[in-house]
């Protein structure tokens, strides 16, 4: 394969005069379940090959898709890819460049304990259909329950003209677990995600009893909340909603494309923006986590990168386009969702450090506001607007928690929000989910419990 | 370009289920899918990127003692790896469970031919001439104001085509080409940023105009420039196709699904012939509307695409129904088994959602509303409770109306509600209808919405 890839590469650079050119292969196994109710929809596989390529002509880029390993499909997918480049640098004003990075040679082999492939499509069965059966059995009152099941399994191959060259095993073990109930007319909706890079092992850290009672019981229990009066308040967050703040209020301004298209954070590098106690990670390498991996689709080795530091923005999340322009090193951030698409700056593992306040105490400061404990969807915007949906909130009266609210969100303004954390937490967690950029990044956030002063709440009572 | 011929497509799609039945099946169905690509990319206010996708596969649902089992794959030139996807298709039927529900695949079919879904102008579009419309595009938003960026966008034409055969007869080959420009903006001055503004063109036939795209989309950005607060309370909401749409797909659309009506998930269970909306509100569903960015001759069951009556002046009129939802019910198909390409099985999912235009023009509504919000994007509407039609969402930006007219921008509004009350409070429905994805709507006038400002 590499000697395939590299003399495809070598077409770019010698033919086309291309100043760059990488090749990447993928070949992928995917086994994928619905359950519905006791229901199997469909046991699924799925099979897929092909190629990426990626050519730097005259400053910019061309990119060929082609679901073949085929050596003359390849060449003339190539030969495309920088014919259409040239045609497209006709109006360029700024060519783009890359930064010098490590050249490579390496080959990744996952390690799982327990080998998805080497599981049964009847014991997938089972333990999806084990979720299912006990959060229908939980209550009465829970209508619908619906698990997906998803695992990948293959190998990238990456070559590029510098001389990388990369076999990487992909790994990955996801499930999507959602339940409904419905009382007196009153409907509610829950919903969980798991994720793993390690193997189907995950379901022994998790079991599948626990899942989906932990679905079910939040849909009972919301049956009972209340819509909240929507304003201003102070608010607890929990790991799996600062995970999100995380990854939507500074994550994606944290992307150097997005900071160089205008995002809030590209002139407050090195400044102080949030509160002593605020400081961010976007960590590749915690082994087994949703994001983790170990060279991007750049060829490029993961790193923990530091993003902000005690209020201080510290650095950004860059491709090697992105990083020649802040004439910065690459974080290991390129990645493509498959051999369909163009490898772009996306998150893996994103989180706050913790510090060392208790949840009572963090908790017992707020006379009226709102605890939020779990998250349902989030958004990000250049100007800093970011948005979280809340599946599980509770109102905190005089210090303590109360009683549920429904369906609320929060946003603000990050620059804005980050000053007013005021309690950070010792405890910390993680939890894994998909970033969508166009295109799904598998990824992980997370961090403590904390309070914030104040922030906007969303609620229609 | 090269494209698979109709009877290639065919011929795998029927010789791939006769395969699969002697190789033990009781039924199967297969699904070809073609999609060729060419995209010309515009980030950081200049052209950077072209890029070409040829993507081809093939998707098998096998039934077997009513269980069932699908397998796809994207190397479907070699006799070999259809032979294997087939045995894979089958060992998960196999190992899946029977489903008591289950009474077949559905049967043979004739289809109408859909209207303005192919033009060999698109299919045929030189990347020299894409780049062409990129440069106009960027050219025109960047002569708007000095202090507008455009961020990225670009413009792309597709060729897609599909065949399904299945084991009681149904045969259908359909081809059709999408072109898309599009550009997002931002306004930037001092240290303000305006949230991202963003406009397109999307259309079954070469019909775009860049030169609209690129004004309008600077122009949205630089009016969100300068901005004032809004207070907290119920109000009037003009929502353009944007916010609709985003809304709509979260909750409305979960609500119609036959599934979802048969899993207890709708709020609309049992309402059929009930008033569920003002009766301003007239929405079908329309898998045959001409030029329709979700038009076809079938779905991806290949059930015949029809229009369906979803609400008629606010009286809930039909589901949306797949074969296996329809069969369940003793009832037909509406043609609406959508399918992520050769990638999935089928499930339900609109074709062209259409609410029928009203009277009032663009200018009518603005100076019908004595106080509300022009609402244009919506930051989080996947956050919506999918189930209670419950939303609690962000507006960036909206625009102040007063006594008919726009006074200022204002950020990061919130809105929150529950959208079957929304539906209700419908007041004006505009003329100005729009395509925008699977919704095909005029802006709507809604009352009584609550709007929580800093």
């Amino acid at each position: 394969m590499k000697d395939l890839l590299t003399k495809i590469n070598r077409i770019a650079t010698q033919k086309f005069g291309a100043q760059y050119a990488e090749a990447r292969a993928q070949k992928m196994v995917k086994t994928m379940l619905t359950l519905k109710e006791e229901r199997v929809e469909a046991a699924k596989q799925g099979i897929e090959s092909g190629v990426a390529l990626r050519v730097l002509v005259n400053g910019t880029w061309g990119f060929a898709s082609v679901g073949s390993l085929d050596q003359t499909i390849l060449e003339g997918a190539v030969s495309d890819a920088c014919k259409m480049a040239k045609m497209a640098s006709s109006h360029l004003k700024k060519p783009i460049k890359l930064s010098d990075t490590k050249v490579v040679t390496d080959r990744v082999r996952s390690k799982p304990k327990k080998n998805p492939a080497d599981i049964s499509m009847e014991d997938k069965i089972k333990t999806a259909m084990t979720v299912n059966k006990t959060g229908l059995g939980y209550d009465k009152r829970i209508k619908s329950f619906t698990i997906d099941y998803l695992d990948l399994m293959g190998t990238s191959y990456f070559a590029n003209s510098d001389g990388s060259s990369i076999e990487q095993d992909k790994l990955y073990v996801w499930a999507r677990i959602a339940g409904s109930a419905l009382n007196e007319g009153i409907f509610t909706f829950s919903r969980e995600e798991l994720g793993s890079t390690a193997g189907y092992e995950v379901f022994d850290e998790v079991s599948p009893e626990d899942l989906g009672e932990k679905v079910a019981k939040r849909a009972i229990e919301q049956l009972g909340a209340k819509s909240l009066k929507g304003g201003t308040f102070p608010v607890v967050l929990g790991p799996n909603v600062v995970g999100v703040f995380v990854h939507e209020a500074f994550g994606h301004l944290a992307e150097a494309d997005l900071a160089l298209s205008g995002g809030v954070l590209a002139d407050n590098l090195g400044k102080k923006i949030g509160s002593d106690l605020v400081t961010f990670y976007d960590d590749g390498t915690i082994v087994g986590s949703f994001g983790a991996f170990k060279y991007d689709d750049e060829g490029v080795q993961t790193q923990k990168t530091l993003l902000i530091k005690d209020g201080v923005v510290a650095g950004l999340m860059h491709n090697r386009e992105t990083a020649q322009k802040f004439n910065a090193q690459p974080t290991g951030n390129a990645r493509a969702e498959d051999f369909r698409v163009e490898p772009i700056i996306r998150m893996r593992c994103t989180y706050m450090e913790p510090r060392d306040h208790s949840f009572e105490e963090l908790v017992e400061n707020v006379k009226q506001g709102f605890y939020f404990k779990s998250f349902r969807g989030g958004q990000a915007n250049l100007d800093g607007t970011f948005q979280v949906g809340i599946q599980e909130g509770y109102e905190i009266v005089n210090g303590e928690i109360g009683a549920p609210v429904r369906d609320a969100s929060i946003s603000g303004n990050t620059l804005e929000t980050l000053n007013k954390v005021n309690g950070v937490g010792k405890d910390f967690l993680l939890d894994p989910g998909r970033c969508g950029k166009g295109q799904t990044a598998f990824i992980c956030d997370g961090g403590p419990h904390i309070s914030i002063k104040e922030i906007m709440v969303g609620g229609s009572a | 370009m090269a494209v698979l011929k109709k009877e290639v497509m065919l011929d795998l799609a029927e010789n791939t289920v006769s395969q699969a039945l002697k190789k033990g099946a009781s039924e199967a169905e297969a699904y070809v899918y073609e999609g060729q690509a060419t995209n010309i990319g515009i980030e950081l206010g200049q052209i950077s990127k072209a890029n070409r996708i040829i993507d081809r596969g093939l998707g098998i649902r096998v039934v077997a003692e009513k269980a069932m089992g699908f397998a796809y794959t994207n190397v479907i030139n070699d006799p070999t790896a259809v032979e294997d996807v087939i045995s894979r298709a089958l060992s998960a039927a196999r190992a899946s469970k029977p489903d008591p529900d289950w009474k077949g695949l559905p049967g043979n079919e004739t289809y109408a031919s859909p209207e303005k879904t192919f033009d060999e102008r698109v299919a045929e579009l030189e990347s020299g001439e894409l780049v062409k419309v990129a440069a106009t595009m960027l050219e025109a938003a960047g002569q708007v104001d000095k202090r507008v960026f455009p961020i990225e966008g670009g413009i792309g034409s597709a060729y897609i085509s599909n065949a399904v055969a299945n084991s009681s007869g149904i045969s259908g080959f359909d081809k059709g080409t999408v072109i898309e420009c599009s550009i997002a903006t931002v306004a930037k001055e001092g240290i303000s940023v305006t949230p991202v503004c963003f406009e397109f063109n999307a259309s079954r036939s070469y019909e775009v105009d860049p030169v609209w795209v690129g004004k309008e989309a600077a122009k949205l950005a630089l009016s969100a420039l300068e901005t004032k607060s809004v207070e907290t309370k119920s109000t009037t909401l003009i929502l353009t196709q944007f916010a609709l749409q985003d809304l709509l797909a979260y909750t409305l659309i979960n609500a119609v699904r036959a599934d979802s009506v048969q899993r207890n998930q709708s709020a609309f269970k049992g309402k059929i012939g009930e008033k569920v909306a003002s009766d301003k509100l007239t929405v079908c569903d329309d898998g045959l509307f001409a030029g329709g960015l979700r038009t076809w001759a079938f779905d991806g069951e290949g059930v015949p695409h029809q229009k369906t009556a979803v609400i008629e002046k606010g009286i809930l009129r039909s589901f949306l129904y797949d074969s296996y939802s329809a069969k369940k019910e003793g009832k037909q198909s509406t043609g609406n088994a959508g399918r992520a390409g050769y990638l999935s099985t089928p499930s339900i999912d609109t074709t062209n959602f259409h609410i029928l235009p009203g009277d009032k023009t663009a200018n009518e509504m603005l100076s019908e509303t004595d106080d509300g919000l022009m609402v244009y994007y919506l930051q989080g509407a996947h956050s919506s409770n999918p189930v209670s039609g419950e939303f609690s969402v962000v507006a960036t930006p909206a625009w102040k109306i007063k006594k008919g007219e726009i006074t200022h921008c204002s950020r990061g509004v919130m809105l929150a509600g529950n959208i079957f009350e929304v539906l209700k409070n419908i007041s004006l429905v505009g003329s100005n209808e729009r395509q925008m994805g699977q919704l095909i709507s005029p802006w709507i006038q809604v009352e009584n919405v609550r709007v929580i400002g800093k």
